[in-house]
């Protein structure tokens, strides 16, 4: 409404947001659950003076630096380039509302990066305490990192109280705040142990073998085959998340609003096209993934280390990644019709806003063309629909619209138009249709010609 | 006492009446070599646990399924939209179907191109080709159950063309739709077919090719037979730990193709509707069918599409009789049944992509 639309063909605007947003995701967990490894790795290598494993460290990471500060930075970009042009209502609101927020983010994000340069830099280069201490200082920033976004994160899905007395600390210690955090913080562990089996089953032994070790792990059953030992190190990583994470599950999922909760249970049941199961669906196929997961982790490397291979490692990130985009997909979801739940509807209309644009009209209120001419209904569609739809590609409107001619269309605008969820069960996973009467009888008139259907 | 000693003492119970001891010795020796083509061993495990994904939906299903003219339709949209976890289930037991059959004939393909067909292997072959047909068979009668438009209509060709196999086809045809056209009759003889026949056929077959697996061992490719170092892996844990794992990773992806896209249902059948327009029939019948719409009615004085089938016989015959025309003596022979594998591989996808895209 205050902004122009940035179209794209095909995949639409969401699915290019949640593209990047899951390789960044996967990449920033890994950035702060790999920093509690370091610490914790970093740890044990120099109690038990153990030369392997600092060898191990070392070659980790650089990997590590690569992949979090050269394509999690380039991500993490890539996500604000792309939400402020496809969302730039919800995302004026993010930054109105937490300035300081990110401005303190930001301060975290850079310390991070300056620390981890020096961390990889200083291998061998000093004394092997302050080593550590730079590996604790990173654990301790990028955690931090974490402590901020996932306020800002957690906040556009239950803003609480918020909503009423816009006070940044409600919204930022909202409902879902401290299990979101501790489940991210478990998923972030997981990610590293994840990342950690792939560097881990490229160990060659030979490699290892002249090492010094002087005090050995009393756990260690494998006799000198340190690449089975940091096998079954890394899955141990996984353990905390499937353990703790179900608690935690179920803390955040009994702080989600009540419509939410029906979203998914609906989809229990049914499957067809149309309805909402997608939400159900998708929960599902989280949860069989996560489960494989633990499977792998327990059977594969934490009890047959030996057998382990490298293709193995990469099915788990194959199976992590699914994971990661799923979740955050269906996190996503759970929002609808909301991009800030219960204050701004996902095409960027806040819902204090509907009574006063349904009495003035939609274009009264648009600063791009508050002028009605002949493109005015495809000027709405772009505006109010455009956000979760495409014409032709991903949720086509030309495929939902079917054979419905401009009277029908218009009927079902009309329906859309109910602000009372009792009458327009649509509201339980699209925002209203805001505007005049004329206006819907506009957008319905450039509907029907998507279909062809116009008489 | 400890819980050590009741775990032993357990084994020992069960090793006195079941020798679990000897097996447990059989399954230590057993070895599997390791070379650039072992990821074809793990393609008949796959096929197994799709299998068994099969036997588990398919008796979930049962317990809501009608398998009635009037109530089938309904019973399967019921199932679909009521039940808790009723799309999954039936979702699991469609795709999983299809994915077996796709899985089974990259297993068959596979031990086709390695030779493994050849002496002592023989009757493995000859029985896997067997569990190939039973499993076309389980996806034919299983398709009309849901008694919908496109089920219908699909089940009506297919019997139809089913039914100009020279000498035996009409009569085998009548037998299967329990008369002329396509009713009740059908619904129940495919019904009684798709859990009963079927699964007792499989279950025989399958077990002598397990039996014959496990007696003859994994297949060795001519290229490791020759090879200086060979090197072998135990099957028990090393290799089934990473059976157990694929297993797993395939699940998972059966998991998300029925999570994504879940399996429809369409209108009720109308057997006095006319068949809508662009039908085809399952995608591993595609190619047949696909071919049959080529011919055209009369070749000289056959009928174009008996002398179809008599080639499709031919060219599954081909298949069949590898084992023994191909001995291994013959490098000539050899080389003409790997042409053949390939054009019959190329010939099969590209009349598939043409169907679909038809």
């Amino acid at each position: 409404m205050n902004y122009p639309v940035w179209s794209i063909p095909g995949i639409g605007g969401s699915w290019l947001v949640g593209l990047i947003s899951v390789i960044h995701v996967f990449l920033s967990h890994f950035a702060v659950g790999g920093g509690i490894f370091f610490a914790v790795t970093e740890w044990l290598a120099y109690k038990r003076g153990d030369e392997r494993i600092y060898h191990y460290l070392k070659k980790h990471s650089k990997f590590f630096l690569l992949a979090t500060t050269v394509a999690g930075a380039v991500t993490g970009v890539g996500i604000w380039f792309s939400i402020s042009l496809v969302s730039p209502d919800g995302t004026g609101t993010l930054i109105q509302n937490y300035t300081l927020g990110w401005a303190t983010e930001y301060l975290f994000f850079l310390t991070e990066i300056a620390t981890i340069f020096v961390y990889y830099y200083t291998w061998d280069k000093i004394s092997k305490e302050l080593h550590l201490s730079l590996a604790r200082w990173y654990a301790v920033l990028s955690v931090f990192t974490l402590v901020i976004i996932n306020g800002i994160l957690s906040f556009m899905l239950t803003p609480g109280n918020w909503v009423e007395s816009k006070l940044w600390y409600e919204g930022f210690f909202n409902p879902t705040y401290w299990p979101s955090l501790f489940i991210r913080l478990f998923v972030m562990m997981a990610i590293a142990g994840m990342y950690s089996l792939v560097t881990s089953a490229r160990i060659k032994n030979k490699d290892y073998q002249d090492l010094k070790v002087k005090e050995k792990d009393p756990e260690d059953k494998n006799q000198g085959d340190f690449r089975a030992y940091m096998l079954k190190y890394s899955s141990k990583w996984f353990f905390p998340v499937f353990i703790l994470g179900p608690i935690f599950g179920f803390w955040f999922f009994s702080q989600v609003p009540g419509n939410v909760l029906d979203n998914i249970f609906n989809g229990i049941q049914a499957s067809g096209v149309g309805n909402f199961s997608i939400l159900a669906r998708a929960i599902y196929l989280s949860l069989i993934l996560s489960g494989t997961i633990l499977i792998f982790a327990y059977i594969g490397p934490y009890l047959n280390p030996k057998g382990f291979s490298f293709i193995a490692a990469l099915a788990f990130m194959v199976c992590g990644l699914g994971v990661t985009a799923i979740s955050e997909w269906s996190r996503e979801m759970l929002r609808k019709p909301y991009v800030i739940y219960g204050y701004m509807y996902s095409n960027g209309i806040k819902v204090s806003e509907v009574d006063k644009i349904n009495q003035d009209g939609f274009l009264a209120h648009s600063k791009w063309q508050p002028a009605e001419d002949e493109s005015s209904g495809e000027f709405i569609f772009k505006q109010q629909c455009m956000k979760c739809h495409t014409e032709n590609g991903y949720r086509s409107m030309t495929r939902l619209l079917g054979e419905r001619d401009k009277d029908t269309i218009k009927g079902f605008l009309t329906l859309m138009h109910e602000t009372d969820v009792e009458k327009n069960s649509y509201l339980k996973i699209m925002p209203p249709f805001v505007g005049t009467e004329a206006e819907i009888d506009m957008l319905a008139d450039y509907l029907s010609t998507l279909n062809h259907k116009k008489s | 006492m400890s819980s050590v000693d009741y775990g032993e003492k357990f084994y020992s119970w069960l090793d006195e009446r079941v020798g679990i001891s000897g097996l447990i010795k059989v399954a230590e020796k057993k070895e599997v070599p390791v070379h650039k083509q072992s990821m074809w061993y793990y393609m008949g495990g796959i096929a197994m646990v799709l299998l068994a994904i099969q036997g588990l939906t398919g008796i979930l299903l049962m317990v809501y399924y009608v398998p009635e003219i009037s109530s089938a339709h309904s019973s399967v949209l019921f199932i679909n939209t009521q039940i808790d976890f009723g799309w999954f289930v039936r979702s699991l037991h469609s795709w999983a179907a299809n994915i077996l059959i796709f899985i089974l004939f990259v297993h068959m393909f596979s031990a086709y191109f390695m030779k493994a067909y050849r002496k002592p292997r023989e009757i493995t072959w000859f029985s896997g080709m067997a569990l190939l047909v039973i499993c076309f068979a389980f996806g034919f009668t299983g398709y009309l159950l849901p008694w919908d438009e496109i089920a219908f209509f699909a089940t009506k060709i297919g019997l139809d063309i089913a039914a100009k196999t020279p000498f035996i086809g009409a009569t085998l045809a009548d037998m299967l739709r329990g008369g002329s056209e396509i009713g009740q009759g059908t619904i129940s003889r495919f019904f009684l077919i798709h859990v009963i026949l079927l699964p007792i056929a499989l279950v025989a077959v399958a077990g002598i090719h397990l039996l014959l697996v496990q007696l003859h061992g994994m297949s060795e490719p001519e290229s490791f037979k020759k090879a200086k170092k060979k090197k072998y892996e135990k099957f028990v844990p090393d290799f089934l730990v990473k059976d157990f794992m694929v297993w797993l990773f395939f699940f998972n992806i059966v998991a998300a193709v029925v999570a994504l896209f879940p399996w429809g249902l369409g209108p009720e059948a109308d057997p006095f509707a006319p068949a809508p327009a662009g039908i085809k029939p399952e995608w591993y019948f595609l190619a047949m069918f696909q071919f049959l719409k080529l011919l055209p009615p009369h070749i000289g004085p056959f009928e174009g599409e008996i002398l179809g089938l008599m080639f499709f016989g031919v060219l599954a015959l081909i298949l069949l009789v590898a084992p023994i025309v191909d001995t291994g003596k013959n490098k000539f022979i050899s080389k003409c049944f790997d042409i053949y594998g390939i054009l019959f591989t190329i010939g099969f996808l590209g009349f598939t992509v043409w169907g679909i895209l038809d």
